[in-house]
């Protein structure tokens, strides 16, 4: 078993989850959505983008982009949100459903990563 | 082509990926400490003046932790801090500015580690050498042969790329004084990939110079280049006989020993001073006059060398039958019907066994330029009639000989580079320089006093250029060559200013579209559609020739009044 393939998986998986965690419930409501778990959907995201760094076979390179484009997202929705409360004062539901819209594209790319690592470990030959 | 593609985005990206592994923990480091940090500032609630209870927002976190860890500090916002809050700020700031400082620390460390940098530079010839939009030449080894070569190209305007494995050469090369900047690549020229990074396979290349000073090292290039790239031509420098055979073995299209070069160029000296004279004014852009050593016929040559530079002068002396005497401190290999003298030569009491009183001329070619400084000095205070031939062995030893007046400086650097140029720039000065090997002396002598009459007692500055008659070169000659008018080649040598005098060169060689070779042909000569030209005059005159070869009106005049 090697540790550095586990953390892989491990920063994987867990920030699809996270990320699932964070879209499920009426899209609308920001009581369905919880902050915290927002936030770290995030930082594993960023975590797991790093983790794919380095890697230079051609699934590497698109493992790499699924995660920068979850990343593009996760933040994009960040700042909306930040903005919403911060400088306007008031999170409107327009602005809840984008938000969350944004995390469920996120969430997209997110399986894609997921589905690529299942492929390559089943391709595996033990 | 496809592997050839592959082979450079390789080397393309390296350096960029070789950063971001480096950069993986620090990275990693940075966003657990900061993610820990925020998360903290946002669950621990404080407290606002008025005593009501709050919690950081997300963007207050970051913005707090942001400024802390890069320690720029702006206070405590946006009320004053609790002491809980106190508490988990030591802790952040702590722990981010260490894992903030640890990254950049990691970042610069792998910026200014040697091996990134060469990488990059690499990289960056090498993006540099495949943008390249003129024909270039490929030099291995930026010795004394590559120096002067990439210098005497310059002058006809042939542009050079350069690859040495060492990088204090590599930086003199910066520092050369060339008309264009020089594209340096430092690494092996013995790996193929260096070769292929050095642009072997871009069309634009047009040939490949072996000319570092290791046999094994230019064999290697030679036979890279032959499968890499097989339309390249390669010139190689080759120290041995056995050498010179495995490379002309798969068609190295030239071959240049300088030993035997060498040796050529001395008997040549020796018995033909004029083809001599003529040969080094052809062959070398820095010699612009011609200068003819005046050789007594009789007396015997003393030869201070050893090695495989005495076996070569011996061949060659014994060839051109020029009695002689060796001094050298091992016995030659070979005996013949002249005299072998045990010594350096640097004593006088040698040089005397080797009866130095009657000779014509010393030949000083140890391998030790000290050395043969010696002996020629020696040897001028015992003769002072003596003509006399050194060796430069170190390119740093050329001020000594160049101010020393000896009669002939034996430069290998500059004897390759030579016979290089000549066959580089362009086939037909290569084509003459096969005939002049040949030609009786008495012709060459006839050929320097044809053009001494032409410059009439002026010594100008010599140049040669080539000349072909076709609609590109010569549009202003071509509508007469079929009509009754049949211009000579005498027309062509005619200024077009006042008076039509003459202009101060001669045609050295003329070569007809079907091959034929016409060497020194006369001013009576009918010209043909193709013939191709070599001509040879004063510096500037084949402006007035291209200018007269240009303008069909000017062209007729020239034809109706020629004498």
């Amino acid at each position: 078993m090697n540790t550095q393939r586990v953390w892989f998986a491990f920063f994987i998986v867990l920030a699809l989850t996270l990320n699932f965690g964070f879209f499920v419930g009426e899209i609308d409501n920001p009581h369905h959505h919880n902050p915290y778990e927002f936030f770290f959907a995030l930082v594993v995201s960023l975590i797991a983008t790093v983790l794919k760094i380095g890697d230079r076979s051609h699934l590497g390179a698109v493992l790499l982009a699924t995660s920068l484009v979850a990343d593009l997202q996760l933040i994009a929705a960040a700042v909306m949100w930040g903005y919403a409360t911060q400088v306007t004062g008031e999170v409107s539901v327009g602005v809840m459903a984008s938000v969350v819209s944004l995390a469920g594209g996120a969430m997209l790319a997110n399986v894609t990563s997921v589905v690529l690592l299942i492929a390559e470990t089943i391709q595996l030959k033990r | 082509m496809n592997s050839n593609t592959r082979g450079r985005s390789r080397i393309r990206g390296a350096a960029m990926w070789l950063l971001l592994l480096e950069l993986r923990t620090p990275l990693i480091t940075l966003i657990i400490t900061y993610s820990i940090s925020v998360l903290g500032l946002v669950l621990i609630p404080g407290v606002t003046p008025e005593g009501v209870v709050y919690h950081l927002s997300f963007l207050d976190a970051f913005y707090l932790v942001s400024y802390t860890a890069t320690t720029i500090g702006f206070g405590e916002i946006p009320h004053p801090f609790t002491p809980s809050q106190k508490l988990w700020m030591l802790f952040v700031m702590y722990s981010t500015v260490i894992a903030w400082l640890y990254s950049i620390g990691s970042v610069l460390a792998v910026l200014s580690d040697p091996a990134f940098r060469h990488l990059r530079s690499y990289q960056r010839s090498v993006s540099r050498i495949h943008g390249i939009k003129y024909p270039y030449w490929i030099v291995c080894g930026y010795g004394g042969a590559g120096s002067q070569l990439i210098r005497f190209l310059d002058q006809s305007g042939i542009r050079c790329v350069m690859i040495d494995s060492n990088v204090t050469r590599a930086d003199s090369a910066r520092l050369s004084d060339l008309s264009y900047e020089l594209d340096i690549l430092v690494g092996d020229v013995a790996e193929p990939q260096t070769l292929v990074d050095a642009g072997v396979q871009r069309a634009l290349c047009r040939g490949m110079l072996a000319l570092t000073d290791q046999d094994q090292v230019n064999l290697t290039v030679a036979t890279n280049t032959r499968i890499l790239a097989p339309r390249v031509p390669v010139y190689a420098r080759s120290a041995t006989d056995a050498n010179t055979r495995n490379l002309r073995s798969f068609d190295t299209e030239v071959v240049v020993d300088p030993f035997r070069v060498a040796a050529r160029s001395v008997t040549q000296l020796i018995r033909k001073p004029n083809a001599f004279a003529l040969y080094h004014e052809l062959v070398d852009p820095d010699l612009n006059q011609i200068e003819v050593v005046d050789i007594p016929a009789s007396g015997h040559w003393i030869i201070c060398a050893t090695g495989r530079m005495a076996e070569t002068m011996v061949e060659a002396f014994v060839r051109e039958q020029i009695p002689f005497c060796l001094v050298s401190s091992k016995a030659p290999g070979s005996q013949g019907d002249w005299s072998w003298i045990q010594g350096v030569g640097t004593e006088a009491q040698t040089l005397r066994e080797a009866r130095i009183s009657e000779a014509v001329g010393l030949v000083a070619a140890t391998n030790d330029d000290g050395d043969n400084l010696s002996i020629l000095l020696t040897a001028q205070a015992e003769n002072s009639k003596l003509i006399t031939v050194a060796r430069r062995n170190k390119p740093t030893s050329e001020p000594v000989f160049g101010q020393g007046h000896f009669n002939y400086v034996l430069r290998e650097g500059r004897i390759i580079a030579q016979e290089m140029y000549a066959r580089i720039t362009t086939p037909l000065l290569h084509q003459f320089l096969g005939q002049l090997e040949i030609m009786p002396e008495a012709l060459v002598d006839g050929i320097i006093e044809k053009l001494n009459v032409r410059l009439s007692g002026e010594r100008p500055e010599l140049a040669h250029f080539d000349l072909t008659l076709d609609g590109d070169e010569a549009p202003g000659v071509i509508p007469f060559l079929q009509t009754a008018m049949a211009p000579k080649l005498g027309d062509l040598l005619v200024d077009p200013g006042l008076d039509h005098p003459s202009m101060p060169l001669i045609c050295l060689l003329l070569v007809r579209l079907n091959g034929d070779l016409v060497p020194f042909p006369g001013d009576g000569l009918q010209l043909e559609e193709g013939d191709r030209l070599l001509l040879w005059g004063a510096m500037g005159a084949h402006h007035r020739l291209h200018f007269l070869v240009r303008r069909e009106d000017l062209f007729e005049t020239v034809l109706s009044t020629r004498r």
